[in-house]
């Protein structure tokens, strides 16, 4: 089928669409259609004891008036029923209806990002189901002490269609796959999970060259195992050494968020008035990169139609930029930069990250461990939070130790809280050593989920309230 | 935009069963719901966004040969239900024999809905100026407030919708529901001291609705509380819970109890039915028959009557919380919790006690009152909790400072077995809730 005819509407019917959506006035209106089909499997307990479809289907119209926006959303796609979805969303002017659709024209992306030489969602399902099996058996087998495992496999494509006001015409199909396994081992009565995963914008071929599900499952039981041996993790401020790849989640929860454009434009976040101000030390610089070939928080053009862009965030400590979407840079008369993202088409469009990463230094990594007496060395993380005064916690799943300079005993269960500029002046050393996190990140904001990535070298900082159990 | 009449809905529901059986399917389980949405959200006196949206969902599964797939679509259209239903049947094949599989005995229709008053006629009717009004008048109430610097917007959402639930065991059943809630969060403070904070009210019915002034006042009195915070020395001291924070302490609790975490043993009281896992003061309840609460439905997600579970009493774990999977492999009874593929709580709450919360906090000599967590930090596994942290600190018997970046650390075992106080002020605006406690001692991190 022909991108243009996916949704079974015409180019005519777009443009009937957009007036009805401006006929109130309103300065911009746009339409996204969005079609997708998951698929998942699950495995546990040795089974494979659930797979399931699901498709979404439906049509997000937007229309902007000033700083206002007005949406509706349908999923019966009838002229009839879009046509009085546009209606209620051009209620949010109030005024003579003004609009004149220029031309329609097709934008292209600069990049093909997504790598499936052979897309997932057109293998038989039985060699998907595969995959999972391979990781769920490596896990089982690393050890008798893994006494759970489970593996879920998941795809999904989606195709979207953008048309605007202002003549734009854009598609996209992304493709996105993601194998994650869970080990629970126990031993003398204790109990510990851990959990490995990969995927992307990627096909077939990547479970087989760039990360092997025996890999994943082996990954799991591991860290599982691990942390049976692990100590309770310090409580106190002291130094912390952030273990490269992994600890990209810091970045994203303590510096990535409060640079998206709308909490800059509404004053909320602390960096609303340090454009071009020095707010770190000038050995952190930032990126956000959606054209990462095959990552997954990739993609060709952001869910407004604009092609994506690296875009640097921090520059030697320097606020360089912010995350924009189409309406905060409007309203901060700055250039877009392609991180409008949003979960779907019932939802509208938000400043997103895509995948963030801290630049590499200079120093190795052995030197930055060393020039710590007593600290933590934080490896892994299940994730974390932050506020847009700039209060951010993450919370590590496993770690080090680092007595004398060296790595010791391996800790568990510990969180970390700071204040990001705070964090950020604290920065004192940043490794050669870039490394991506898993490929299995998933961000929420606002009730938004988006696939994201991150990325970051060994860094320390300085000091650090960490809140574990133990002395 | 005017919902589906209940009926061709329903016909639809019917529909998949027959034609689910039809392509070979020993068991059909689906269901439909519709509805529609309002939102708005203002921002320093203008409106920022405004949503108003239908939608409808499907999503069944068919079992063949004790084999199940899943299948689920907001495509309602007879070709593409057809063809799910199909790959649906064939996928099954493709999974694992599972004597555990199926679906469970359908009590559901033993419940009169028309009784748990679910939907509120009156809120159908509400023009949509009213709830942009209530939305601006509780931020203009906030920012009279001279110490409020900055506003995240005001809210107010509603939705109302159709849930029909029919299976090939012979269950067709349906109920109405209505939702609304009123929010704000606000900021605090000059630039690189900011404190923030949020309040809102939710229920089933708009009268029920706290007002503007209520939300308002009481989210300017939780932001401005923070200001000027200070960093404590890491210690052990006795914490009180406010009600808010009380509910992830119960939401924590169900993932430990929910059957699905028990059979999976991902859960550290996986093996501890019967046994004591707090002190004599913890009852917590699932309680699906609540009339007019935001956690009541007729029937669970399988056609199981909801019901009222006693998990905890007296501090010994009773029950676990089972879907009709789950039940079967622990060989115990589905609880009406059956949610999809998994379990979910329905009213599940904490018993109060009698004493208010400031006659807690008065006879508290030391200690942290936690009022905000940031993070996540709970692991069911083994019932670890470490996370991020806001409060007051109290010295002899009242509040002399607020306390910011601080960690909170425990076990939710040594947490429900240090239960010294329970407050009286619960409140079900989130289904599942407790009131404000008092936890004899727990790790605070600071510097």
């Amino acid at each position: 089928m022909g991108s243009e005819a996916r949704f079974g509407l015409e180019r005519p019917d777009w443009r009937k669409i957009l007036q009805a959506a401006l006929s109130r006035g309103g300065d911009f209106a746009d339409l996204y259609f969005e079609y997708r089909v998951y698929n998942l499997v699950n495995l546990e307990e040795d089974i494979v004891k659930e797979t399931a479809e699901a498709i979404s289907l439906g049509l997000g119209i937007r229309v902007n008036a000033g700083e206002k926006t007005g949406f509706a959303y349908v999923n019966e796609l009838t002229l009839d029923k879009i046509l009085e979805a546009a209606r209620s969303a051009a209620a949010i002017a109030s005024g003579p209806g003004l609009a004149k659709i220029p031309r329609l024209r097709t934008v292209r992306a600069r990049h093909d990002i997504y790598t499936a030489a052979t897309p997932l969602h057109a293998v038989d399902l039985q060699a998907r189901i595969a995959l999972a099996q391979e990781a769920y058996t490596a896990c089982r087998r690393r050890s008798p002490r893994v006494k759970k495992t489970k593996a879920i496999y998941q795809d999904n494509i989606q195709y979207v269609t953008i048309i605007n006001s202002e003549g734009l015409v854009a598609h996209d199909a992304r493709p996105m796959a993601k194998l994650a396994c869970y080990a629970v081992a126990e031993k003398d009565g204790r109990r510990e999970s851990g959990y490995s995963g990969g995927g992307g914008r990627v096909g077939l071929e990547y479970f087989r060259d760039v990360l092997t599900p025996e890999t994943i499952g082996r990954e799991a039981a591991e860290e599982a195992l691990r942390l049976l041996e692990a100590a309770e993790a310090p409580a106190g401020e002291m130094p912390v050494v952030l273990a490269p790849g992994h600890s990209g989640v810091l970045v994203h929860e303590a510096v990535g968020h409060l640079l998206e454009a709308d909490f800059n434009r509404k004053k909320t976040s602390v960096f609303w008035d340090k454009l071009g101000k020095k707010v770190g030390s000038p050995l952190l610089t930032i990126y956000d990169d959606p054209t990462i070939p095959a990552f997954r928080g990739s993609y060709n053009i952001d869910d407004e139609g604009t092609p994506a862009s690296k875009t640097l965030l921090i520059g030697r400590g320097v606020v360089s930029g912010f995350l924009q979407d189409r309406l905060s840079a409007r309203l901060m008369r700055l250039p877009t930069t392609g991180h409008g993202r949003r979960q779907d088409y019932a939802c509208i469009p938000l400043p997103r990250m895509a995948n963030t990463f801290v630049d590499q230094g200079e120093h190795l990594p052995e030197d930055i461990i060393k020039s710590v007496a007593r600290g933590i060395y934080a490896e892994k993380f299940e994730g974390g939070q932050v506020e847009d005064s700039g209060k951010f916690t993450f919370s590590i799943s496993s770690g080090y130790l680092i007595e004398g300079g060296r790595l010791t005993a391996p800790i568990r269960q510990a969180t970390l809280i700071g204040t990001n500029i705070d964090i950020l002046q604290k920065i004192e050393m940043v490794g050669n050593d870039i490394a991506f996190s898993m490929q299995t990140g998933t961000c929420s904001k606002e009730g938004q989920d988006v696939p994201v990535g991150d990325g970051c070298p060994t860094i320390k900082i300085s000091r650090m309230t960490v809140g574990g159990k133990g002395q | 935009m005017k919902a589906n009449p209940r009926g061709s809905l329903e016909s639809l529901a019917v529909e998949v069963v027959r034609r689910g059986r039809a392509e070979g399917a020993d068991e059909v389980e689906v269901t439909i719901s519709d509805g529609r949405e309002f939102a708005v959200d203002v921002r320093l006196g203008e409106i920022e966004n405004l949503v108003e949206a239908g939608a409808r969902h499907l999503g069944f599964r068919v079992i063949k040969d004790q084999k199940t797939a899943y299948a689920s679509t907001s495509d309602l259209s007879r070709e593409t239900v057809r063809r799910l239903i199909r790959n649906a049947v064939r996928r099954a094949e493709l999974a694992s024999r599972d004597k555990f599989a199926g679906l469970p005995a359908p009590t559901g229709s033993g419940v009169d809905a028309a009784g748990l008053r679910l939907f509120d006629p009156e809120l159908a009717g509400i023009d949509p100026q009213r709830k942009i009004a209530l939305a601006l008048e509780t931020e203009r109430v906030a920012l009279r407030d001279k110490r409020i610097t900055n506003s995240h917007g005001a809210s107010f959402v509603s939705s109302q919708g159709t849930t029909i639930l029919a299976n090939s065991r012979g269950f067709l059943g349906a109920y109405d529901q209505t939702y609304c809630s009123l929010s704000i969060g606000l900021q605090a403070g000059e630039t690189d001291q900011k404190a923030e904070d949020f309040w809102y009210s939710a229920g089933r019915y708009f009268s029920e609705l706290e007002s503007p002034e209520a939300v308002g006042g009481r989210a300017v009195e939780r932001t401005v509380r923070q200001l000027n915070p200070r960093k404590i020395k890491t210690q052990t001291v006795p914490v009180i819970f406010e009600p808010d924070m009380t509910s992830w302490l119960i939401g924590f609790l169900f993932a430990c109890v929910s059957g699905v975490a028990v059979y999976q043993k991902s859960s550290f009281l996986a093996d501890r039915l019967g046994t004591r896992v707090g002190n004599s003061l913890v009852t917590v309840i699932d309680d699906g028959l609540m009339p007019g609460k935001l956690g009541t439905r007729p029937f669970d997600g399988e056609a199981v009557a909801s019901r009222k579970t006693v998990v905890v009493e007296g501090g010994v774990l009773r029950r676990f919380l089972c879907n009709a999977y789950a039940a079967r492999k622990l060989k115990l009874e589905p609880t009406g919790n059956g949610d999809g593929t998994g379990v979910s709580p329905n009213n599940l709450y904490l018993s109060p006690g009698d004493k208010t919360p400031q006659k807690i906090i008065a006879s508290t000599k030391k200690g942290l009152i936690l009022t905000r967590t940031i993070g996540h930090g709970l692991n069911p596994v083994t019932g670890d909790i470490s996370r991020g942290a806001f409060g007051l600190w109290v010295e002899g018997g009242e509040v002399v400072f607020p306390v910011a970046e601080v960690t909170i650390s425990g076990n939710l075992e040594r947490v429900l077995q240090g239960v010294e106080e329970l407050g009286n002020d619960l409140d079900f605006r989130n289904p599942v809730c407790g009131p404000t406690v008092k936890i004899s001692g727990m790790t605070v991190a600071g510097e």
